[in-house]
């Protein structure tokens, strides 16, 4: 399986180098670390640094074209799955059919 | 030997804001030229003046220089090598993405880093390949201030070291990423400084103990680095021949003090002297009055009538006074005499019962030092990276990092570990200061001039950045920009020299901060011989040569100018910043 996301342009896909922390931002790139442990295949597009993947994409140029706040755009198999928004872990796991994380992120045990 | 001796293919000089490095690095590499051989001088400065001390338009690529055969120069513009990378980047999809993504694209690569970046990407160019400068004998590179240059010669090993740890495609190598196969040519570029047969580096300094200190932080800093082939060239030498001027034996002492207490690791590296000239350095004909000072006194007489000059700082601050708060920020090239204008006004607001906060984001400043211990109504603060880097990180992790388990945990700590992330915690540093003069007086001594219109420029593009986004957003980040802006909260002060070179850097400045929309408060001319009074023959008519200059400041800043003699007593301590004033 392959998880594609398409971010907007960004310094750093934590959104550390940013005026100010965007914690959804954090908490997002640790949830993909998640989803690559569970043997998906994670592929992290910025546009500030990777345009050819977008460029490359009709699917993503038609919904840019449509509006930026569409970024960032999520992709599972090539197919679009959301747009405008970073998922939870959770919905991560439903989208991609795997079962549910075995603990919340704040517990620790994982 | 009033100049040093470049054996190596390589020359950098590196030193103070304006003790002359452009100006021996030229009259070297002519020197050179004269003897026979091809030699190329570069300036990476963004606030470059190899132009005018040349007397020749120069471009990114080797211009030779008229009426020096042999003799070469060029100018990295960090700015337009930004623009250039930002082409090279985002052009290819213009007509492929929609516009708004093209837009958002460039706003990514106008960041101060982007700046930074492009510059040493073209420094090391010429420096890591060996083709790039393949018809020269010698390269000599005029670097640009103390901080700047040091940034510079340790970004290499900072860099070799992200790039190698950075894993998988998480790291925050930011607007990096399209130079990431450039690693060879960091490490070439590393390789190259630090091997003596390769490259000489000459340490600029006058022979005042400020100078020098800095020169033996920077030697220090550079044999850490692995620098190890370095001379010591001390520039404006002066010791009268006609003593009895009090002036003239203020100086001269000064001078020699200065030199006598040289810490030892600067007195162990082979010297050469250059004494001090009485008209300026501009041009070629100038240039061989340094490789020959016999060969000066050809200058026509200058006319040292003492018309009428402008006033002292007091009334300046007299004015400033009457606000009752606000921040007033000192800007000028390094060495004009920044920190002691700012710790002089500081003071005497202080003296007036005000209560004032006297800060720095000079990493090369010596604030404590000039005020010279606790004096009511004043605190000194420093901005330092590190600290504040310290301070962000821990503020980031707690916040965001609470929520994260282990993996997520390191990959934060990666980014954290970014280079833009000093300048974002510097940046809110610098907020946080500002936004005190809401409650009293901030009297700010910032950073040279490159460094300061980078400060300015992250200002405007995060003041874009804050407009547009929701995150969670201290309030002094917030009102930053529209307070820079607010003349009756903010007063620039633009602190300049009565010479050609500090005169036109100031009136970039201005432009500079006019394009940001900052209009300055005023402007002193510091250290003016003429206004001293001093009757020395060679300093007499040094200061007759800042008759034109004065004017020419008097002229522009209609509003107010301020001229500060050059002082026979030091000016650090309550005494001797007092003086200042005046």
């Amino acid at each position: 399986m392959k998880l594609e996301v398409y971010d907007p342009a960004m310094c750093c896909a934590t959104g550390v180098c940013g005026p100010a922390v965007d914690p959804v931002l954090v908490a997002f790139a640790a949830d993909l670390q998640w989803v690559a442990a569970q043997g998906v295949a994670v592929q992290r597009y910025n546009l500030g640094q990777e345009p050819q993947a977008f460029a490359a994409n009709p699917a993503v140029v038609k919904e840019m074209e449509a509006g930026m706040d569409r970024l960032p755009i999520i992709a599972i198999d090539g197919h679009i799955v959301s747009t405008g928004v970073y998922l939870s872990r959770d919905q991560l796991a439903r989208k991609l059919g795997l079962g549910a994380p075995c603990c919340s992120p704040k517990s620790g045990c994982c | 030997m009033p100049l040093p001796m470049i054996a190596t293919r390589h020359a950098f000089f590196t030193g103070k804001g304006g003790v002359g490095k452009t100006s021996l690095s030229c009259a070297t590499g002519l020197a050179l030229a004269e003897a026979g051989e091809r030699v190329l001088i570069v300036s990476t400065d963004p606030a470059s003046n190899l132009d005018e001390v040349l007397d020749t338009v120069l471009a990114s690529t080797p211009t030779a220089i008229a009426g020096a055969p042999g003799l070469h120069a060029l100018n990295i513009d960090p700015e337009a090598a930004a623009r250039a990378y930002r082409d090279r980047m985002v052009g290819p999809y213009r007509g492929i993405l929609p516009a708004a993504a093209i837009a958002s694209m460039e706003e990514q690569f106008s960041g101060a880093c982007t700046v930074e970046i492009a510059a040493f990407d073209a420094f090391a160019k010429l420096l890591g390949d060996a083709q790039a400068t393949a018809g020269f004998d010698h390269v000599i590179f005029d670097t640009a201030p103390t901080g700047h240059t040091l940034r510079l010669l340790t970004l290499p090993s900072a860099w070799s070291e992200f790039i190698a740890s950075a894993t998988g495609g998480a790291s925050c190598l930011g607007p990096l990423a399209g130079l990431e196969g450039q690693k060879a040519l960091y490490a070439a570029t590393m390789a190259r400084l630090a091997d003596p047969a390769a490259t000489t580096v000459v340490l600029v300094a006058r022979p005042e103990v400020s100078a020098l200190r800095e020169a033996e932080r920077t030697r220090g800093e550079l044999a850490e680095l692995g620098v190890v082939n370095l001379q010591l060239a001390l520039n404006g030498v002066f010791a009268t021949a006609a003593p009895g001027d009090p002036i003239a034996d203020a100086m001269t002492r000064r001078a020699r003090d200065a030199i006598a207490a040289m810490p030892a690791g600067l007195a162990g590296l082979p010297r050469t002297e250059t004494p001090l000239l009485a008209k300026g350095t501009v041009g070629l004909d100038a240039l061989r009055d340094m490789i020959d000072p016999a060969r000066t006194g050809h200058d026509t007489a200058v006319d040292i009538t003492r018309g009428p000059l402008p006033a002292g700082l007091g009334r300046l601050i007299d004015d400033v006074a009457r606000a009752g708060r606000g921040v007033i920020m000192t800007m000028g090239k390094g060495g004009v005499g920044k920190t002691s204008v700012a710790a002089a006004i500081a003071l005497s607001l202080a003296g007036r019962g005000h209560p004032v906060l006297l800060s720095t984001t000079d990493p090369a400043a010596h604030v404590e030092r000039a005020v010279g211990g606790t004096v009511p109504n004043l605190t000194v603060t420093r901005i330092d990276p590190e600290a504040e880097v310290g301070r962000y990180r821990d503020e980031v992790l707690a916040k965001a990092g609470a929520g994260l388990d282990a993996a997520g945990r390191a990959m934060l700590d990666e980014d954290l570990r970014s280079p833009c992330t000093e300048e974002i915690a510097v940046f809110r540093a610098f907020a946080r200061t500002v936004d005190a003069g809401k409650d009293g007086f901030v009297v700010l001594d910032t950073a040279p001039t490159g460094h300061t219109i980078l400060l300015l420029d992250a200002a405007e593009s995060y003041h874009r950045e804050v407009l547009r986004t929701q995150a969670d957003m201290p309030e002094a980040v917030r009102q930053l920009l529209p307070r820079l802006r607010d003349g009756d909260f903010t007063r620039i002060v633009i602190v300049t020299l009565a010479e050609a070179t500090p005169v036109h850097e100031a009136e970039r400045l201005q432009d500079d901060l006019g394009r940001a929309g900052i209009t300055p408060y005023a402007w002193v001319v510091n250290q003016s011989l003429l206004a001293s009074g001093t009757t020395d023959p060679l300093l007499a008519r040094r200061g007759g040569y800042e008759r034109p200059f004065i004017d020419k400041v008097a002229g522009f800043s209609s509003r107010r100018c301020a001229l500060i003699a050059w002082q026979a007593e030091a000016p650090v301590g309550a005494e001797g910043l007092a003086a200042l004033a005046r």
